[in-house]
């Protein structure tokens, strides 16, 4: 439970006065039939009552003073009523075996539960007692018989004197530290020793070195030279950081080696393959721009050999009709000669006229394309 | 607080905490563990089953010479709880004896649920019913149990 444990776990001392009988820890389990109804604790210095009911002593004289009835069955009850309990009851809580309450502070002592009183007021290393020199509380255990101090409080002891080491005055141990930062024999360094400065002297000197000292009146200017240069190399560090990000090979011929001959062979190196890859950039382009020319000059081609085409067709065409026709009128001109009178001559009439007006469209066309030979087949 | 806390009452609360009494749930708040937050379930084959009640309770100083002060905060049909949630019970005043513990006076309440004694009234308007109109009164304290004690 959360409220037990800072009580078991507490580490301020125990001592014989401050032992509370009911907070002890048992070795054994504890036996609810020994248990004080009220408290509910071990029975301390058991009472029982006329109607034979068993508590500590102080529980049952503080429920009495509440009500005059047993707390158990509430039968009527007076201070009268109630006797030291069997001493076997006694006996039976006092053997119990506990562990001594500065366990948390390192005490191995068990005790039977009757000795731990005396236990912590004789015996127990871990209980707190005055030391003799100073209002300070010490544990038992750092105690010396002869001097009645342990050299572990002594050494730290504030009520203590000791003498400073440069003057050889006395003084409390807790103002030494003060006094040695203004000791006047106390040997000290010039403040600009951070700049150079190589003296060194007794504190009493100090003040005659200072007006001396050109390290001090250079500091201040020193001191802005080094901040400066802090600044720059902190810029430094980042430009560089950059420069790495941007170019990772150099990075590795960096870390590879550092002198200058390699890395300007390397850069040589470098230069002259760029200079080659751009020649070659500038030949390619040439040659791109040339295929393009090619490319251009071969669409115009096309489309010409197209539109060509197309007017084969149509000419073909044409010279398939002016065949028919040809062979209309060679028909005719067969049946003329071959037939006896004169055949319808309506007939005859309109062909011709329909073969003269289907030439007369081929011969225009022939004359827009000169130079196509085909048309004549 | 803690350190000045009796050992009796964190013997109590370990054993609340460990072995719990069954419908009954008692926690001590962080802060003072002489206050409780309570909860008790209605028992069976009465008008307040099936619902939880909230209850707070808090050991005095002189606690266990004088009783813990307990108070229902759920509201409840009873007619020995009052409106403001006050309840009649003989142990938790003069009958009170230091050998009494948080729960043994939480089961006297859970069975003063299921036995509600109209004869040794706090609320009298319900007492009255109670004597009255006992169906209808039970059945007052079982709507209160839906409306209250059941969300």
């Amino acid at each position: 439970m959360a409220g037990s444990s800072p009580m078991i776990m507490s580490s301020t001392s125990v001592s014989a006065s401050s032992l509370d009988l009911r907070a002890l820890t048992y070795l054994t389990p504890v036996d609810e039939n020994l248990c004080c109804p009220i408290c509910r604790s071990l029975l301390i210095d058991p009472q029982t009552t006329k109607c034979r009911h068993t508590f500590c002593s102080n529980c049952i004289a503080g429920a009495l003073e509440i009500s005059p009835t047993c707390p158990v069955d509430r039968n009527p009850l007076e201070r009268g009523d109630v006797s030291a309990a069997p001493i076997m009851i006694s006996n039976l809580v006092n053997d119990l075996v506990v562990l001594c309450p500065n366990t948390p502070l390192g005490c191995t002592a068990t005790r039977a539960r009757s000795l731990i009183e005396g236990h912590l007021k004789d015996e127990c290393g871990f209980v707190t007692v005055d030391c003799p020199g100073c209002e300070d509380k010490i544990l038992r255990r750092d105690l010396r018989e002869e001097c009645m101090h342990t050299e572990d409080h002594e050494s730290i002891c504030p009520q203590l004197t000791s003498s400073c080491q440069h003057c050889s005055s006395e003084f409390p141990r807790s103002e030494i530290s003060s006094h040695e930062l203004t000791c006047d024999e106390a040997i000290m360094v010039c403040d600009a020793c951070s700049v150079g400065c190589p003296w060194s002297g007794r504190r009493r000197e100090a003040t005659a070195h200072v007006l001396s000292c050109a390290f001090t009146y250079l500091r201040p200017l020193l001191h802005e030279h080094a901040s400066r240069i802090a600044a720059l190399e902190l810029e430094n560090k980042s430009l560089k950081k950059r420069i790495d990000i941007l170019m990772p090979t150099r990075r590795d011929s960096e870390r590879s080696e550092n002198s200058s001959g390699l890395l300007d062979e390397q850069t040589i190196q470098i230069l002259t393959e760029q200079e080659h890859i751009r020649s070659d950039l500038e030949r390619l382009f040439a040659a791109v721009a040339d295929m393009d020319m090619k490319q251009s000059l071969l669409t115009i081609h096309m489309s010409e050999n197209m539109r060509t085409r197309e007017e084969i067709t149509m000419i073909g065409a044409a010279v398939n009709n002016l065949r028919s026709q040809l062979l209309g009128l060679q028909l005719l001109t067969l049946r003329q000669q071959s037939g006896a009178g004169s055949p319808s001559s309506g007939s005859s009439g309109t062909s011709t006229r329909a073969a003269v007006g289907s030439i007369l469209p081929v011969r225009r066309m022939n004359e827009a394309i000169p130079g196509n030979d085909r048309v004549k087949l | 607080m803690a350190s000045g806390l009796p050992k009796r009452i964190i013997k109590e609360t370990e054993r609340l905490v460990a072995e719990p009494v069954p419908g009954i749930h008692a926690v001590p708040h962080e802060d003072n563990l002489r206050y409780f937050d309570v909860s008790i379930h209605g028992p069976a084959q009465s008008p307040y089953e099936g619902g939880i009640f909230r209850l707070e309770l808090f050991l005095p100083e002189d606690y266990p010479m004088t009783p813990p002060k307990i108070r229902f905060l759920t509201k409840i049909y009873h007619p020995n709880i009052d409106r403001l949630g006050r309840i009649c019970l003989d142990v938790l005043k003069g009958n009170w004896s230091p050998a009494l513990q948080i729960r043994t006076i939480l089961l006297s309440i859970q069975a003063l649920l299921g036995a509600p004694n109209p004869d040794d009234p706090l609320a009298n308007d319900v007492a009255q019913r109670w004597k009255e109109d006992e169906k209808a009164a039970i059945a007052t304290a079982r709507e209160w149990t839906r409306t209250h004690a059941m969300t």
